[in-house]
């Protein structure tokens, strides 16, 4: 409780000399308005009338929230206006706020938070429901990070956060559109194009806790946009560790995870586009190591990597003024929960994927106000086993499934309302078919905005899913939401918005570790409901944002491996009530402070076994993560160096595992995962443009 | 557990209140900039071409109904000219005052008149420009609209516009958006 007050007072300190700031930053911007009252504002040729602006210079904030984004939609609509749940990530929050991963930028966003899943792998929830396994789908660049055999993605130390030009992400379902991996939500990152980089980018980031490195990664990028043709090369390579702490399994037996939970990534994108035909191509190389195991830790530390290809061609084909028609290719190959063969402490595992991809989509604008999305979509899956013995269920060391989708949404804009229809339909050769509808009223009333959302979404099984269920059959699970979001825009540089939210996921597919492998199955109705209430401030001198998350059970059916015994309105791993603080304040122009903070409410998991041999569950205290940052951009132009410190309290944040099997003797869970203790870090980065290197 | 939510409510809610008060000096969204509406409106005076017999004395602005475009305009009219003619701003309340002029400007708040006004403005050498968007496609020759990404643009109903009698050129037809 008191950590929870100091981090209130710490947020009111924080937000009251903005509030002056901000005055001052308003008087000073009319300033920029009194060009207009020259008499050649009248004079501007037909060429210049082109580009005139119906509203005022925006603040930053109406800049930002009422910038055009499509992660909702495939049609560019304003935040405000677009038809899902949104928070939207900069690329000057990500270096303000010196952002040592994904996982320190995803754990701002309201309602998203991470667990431990097995095998030392951490991966993400939303809005209190675990989400791991292909119930949020991850893009980057378009491609679909999610690991086909899972449907997983892993966090801590992998993606390249300094390349990163904005992040949108959805919190709620995005089925209709995305398909069978975006069920609770969709995290969609944008790296820098070459128009963006227009030159050469290095960066580099070092942390040190008090024992030993926690990470040292090395990022490069290369861009220029020539007229018609623009190239971006980018790439990521460095070492990380998962923590510096030592992990105590269900068991009570202990391993130092200092040195032997490596986190490496390794990562190259090629990005080619002539005149709108473009060519994306993405490798990413994860290589971890750990000890930790399903419940009992392993003899010695043993190598688990997760190798990615990606490849996407496409061209958008404009067909008069009204009708675009967009081809794309897609080929994706990988390798994932690769435990490399001879390594005698676990199991090798050598399996890949392989999903090749054709899309077709028209957009079509009748009118104005009128915007319809068609398309088609195909899909297959080859998977391979590579041990000479492994075999999948068909008895062979193979196995093949394809999926047709088809999906349809219509946007029609009118004076009062925006309503937004849509449907995707997918029939897959293993699982039949999953039909996801959504209705979407929204609209903006100058200051006033709403979102009505309603939602259909559904989880496809992955290859492995199918793998470990009984009988080798396992059903699509469904997901339907209800959503409502109220905003305001208080003033000109600040706003608020509150969502409520209603979930309710039928026949979950659920995991259950049995012995060392994997077992999946549909079981019962799971879901949450809850609120998330968002208040901004954008400005010339720097940003605050507060969040609150909540989510419930109560009055939700809870299925055994996901609930709180003892909590009825709580489920395992992630807290109740979060809050997340983010200020940032330029001193100067070339001085930026940014606080960064989480306050998680208490949360419950397994990390012992009771007297009855079952697993004993426990409650952990509220956990306060501040963080503290400062940049400063040097005199050598494009030369920037940051030094910050994370867990500035030492707090030891670990990650609960979400699930269990609280009934059974023998498959015991996953105990909390420690992450990384205090951790200081230095991050420098170089930009060379192009342009004025040649002007030299 | 209780009693942090309940504490965790409060003092958000105390944040939020102290903002809501403390920055209520200026208290509005991104606000319409009429500057621009005029910047269009001087240039359909500019290149629109009336018939000869209206192209004497001054040009007459009318502006049906209120709005802060009227501020500008007056601001136009007393800075500008139009092909050489004093620019005069003639204010209606209502359709009824409405009396000869050369453009007539129908703000927001009238825009539910644009079909009476059609009636009475039928075969007059008036251009008729909307405030409200749509309101090309029930009578005002051009309608203001702002697109997607704020860019202002206008709507152009050819038909309408020859109705009058009036002449628009192709360079400003390339501007606007022929419904």
């Amino acid at each position: 409780m008191a950590t929870l007050l100091r981090f209130l007072i710490i947020s009111v300190f924080l937000l009251v000399p903005g509030t002056y700031s901000l005055m001052r930053a308003q008087h000073d911007s009319t300033a920029s308005t009194t060009h207009k009252d020259s008499l050649d504002y009248y004079d501007m040729s037909l060429d210049q009338l082109l580009n005139v602006k119906g509203h005022g210079v925006p603040s930053e904030l109406e800049a930002l929230i009422n910038s055009l984004i499509s992660v909702a939609s495939k049609k560019p609509l304003n935040t405000r206006e677009s038809p899902s749940i949104l928070s939207l990530v900069t690329e000057e929050e990500i270096k303000a706020s010196g952002a040592r991963d994904l996982i320190d930028v995803l754990r701002l966003v309201p309602g998203i938070d991470f667990g431990v899943d097995v095998q030392g792998v951490v991966g993400i929830g939303m809005r209190g429901n675990w989400a791991h396994e292909g119930k949020v789908l991850l893009l980057l660049d378009g491609q679909e990070m999610n690991e086909n055999m899972y449907a997983t993605t892993q966090f801590g130390n992998h993606f390249p956060i300094d390349q990163i030009k904005k992040i949108e992400i959805i919190r709620g379902p995005g089925s209709a559109i995305y398909g069978g991996y975006a069920e609770y939500g969709v995290v969609n990152i944008v790296t820098r194009q070459g128009g963006d980089i227009n030159g050469l980018s290095v960066s580099g980031i070092y942390g040190q806790t008090a024992k030993d490195y926690m990470r040292r990664d090395i990022s490069i990028a290369a861009g220029k946009k020539l007229k018609d043709f623009e190239w971006s090369l980018s790439g990521m390579v460095g070492e990380g560790q998962r923590s510096d702490q030592t992990y105590t399994d269900i068991h009570g037996n202990s391993y130092n995870m200092d040195g032997h939970s490596a986190l490496d990534p390794a990562y190259a994108n090629l990005g080619l586009n002539y005149k709108g035909l473009s060519f994306r191509g993405i490798a990413d190389f994860y290589h971890t190591t750990m000890q930790d195991g399903y419940d009992r830790i392993m003899p010695a530390p043993y190598t688990q990597d997760f190798n990615s290809y990606f490849f996407e061609l496409k061209y958008p084909v404009k067909i008069g003024e009204k009708l675009t028609i967009t081809p794309k290719l897609n080929f994706k190959s990988q390798s994932p929960w690769n435990t490399p063969h001879g390594d005698s402490n676990d199991a090798t595992y050598l399996r890949t994927v392989n999903r090749s991809t054709a899309n077709v989509t028209a957009s079509y604008n009748p009118f104005r106000k009128l915007n319809i999305v068609l398309g088609g979509e195909f899909y297959r899956d080859d998977a391979k086993d590579h041990i000479d013995t492994g075999r999948f269920y068909n008895g062979t060391n193979s196995l093949t499934f394809s999926n047709y989708a088809f999906f349809f949404q219509g946007i029609l804009k009118t004076r009062f309302v925006n309503i937004i229809a849509g449907a995707r339909y997918d029939d897959n050769s293993n699982y039949g078919d999953a039909f996801v509808p959504r209705l979407g009223l929204t609209k903006k009333f100058n200051k006033f905005h709403f979102k009505l959302l309603y939602s259909n979404s559904f989880r496809a099984p992955a290859i492995e899913n199918i793998e470990y269920s009984p009988n080798n059959i396992i059903h699509p699970e469904r997901t339907t939401v209800g959503e409502l979001e109220l905003g305001y825009q208080i003033t000109r540089k600040s706003i608020l918005t509150v969502n409520f939210f209603d979930i309710t996921t039928t026949a979950p597919i659920v995991y259950y570790n049995v012995g060392q492998t994997d077992a999946y199955t549909n079981e019962g109705v799971t879901g949450t409901r809850g609120l998330e209430a968002e208040y901004r401030i954008k400005a010339r001198w720097g940003s605050v944002g507060l969040n609150y998350s909540f989510y419930t059970t109560l009055g939700k059916e809870r299925i055994p491996s996901y609930r709180v015994a003892t909590d009825s309105s709580m489920l395992l791993g992630f807290a109740k009530n979060k809050v997340n603080l983010n200020a940032l304040v330029y001193i100067t122009k070339a001085l930026s402070v940014n606080l960064t903070g989480t306050f998680y409410g208490n949360r419950w998991g397994y990390n012992s076994i009771g007297a009855d041999s079952l697993p004993a569950l426990k409650k952990f205290d509220p956990t306060l993560l501040l963080n503290l940052f400062i940049r400063y951009k040097t005199p050598v132009k494009g030369l920037n160096i940051g030094l910050g410190v994370y867990d500035l309290l030492d707090q030891r944040f670990v990650y609960i595992q979400p699930y269990a099997n609280p009934a059974s003797t023998t498959n015991l869970p996953h105990a909390p995962l420690p992450g990384p203790s205090r951790e200081f870090i230095l991050r420098l980065s170089y930009d060379l443009s192009f342009k004025n290197h040649s002007e030299k | 557990v209780k009693r942090t939510a309940h504490i965790l409510l409060r003092g958000s809610l105390l944040i939020f209140l102290l903002f809501s008060k403390g920055l209520s000096v200026r208290c509005s969204a991104q606000e319409v900039d009429y500057k621009s509406y005029t910047l269009f409106v001087y240039n359909f005076i500019k290149y629109i071409e009336w018939p000869e017999n209206k192209n004497q004395g001054d040009f007459v602005l009318g502006v049906l109904g209120d709005s802060p475009v009227i501020k500008e305009l007056e601001k136009l009219a007393a800075t500008k000219k139009a092909k050489g003619r004093t620019i005069v701003i003639k204010k209606f309340s209502s359709v009824e005052q409405v009396t000869d002029c050369h453009l007539l400007y129908v703000t927001s708040s009238r825009s539910a008149s644009i079909k009476q006004l059609k009636e009475m403005c039928k075969n007059k050498p008036i251009l008729i420009v909307g405030e409200r968007e749509g309101l090309a496609k029930k009578g005002a020759a051009l309608s203001f609209v702002t697109l997607e990404d704020d860019v202002l643009k206008f709507d152009i109903n050819k038909s309408e516009i020859e109705q009058h009698n009036l002449k628009i050129p192709g360079t400003l037809i390339l501007l606007g958006l022929v419904i």
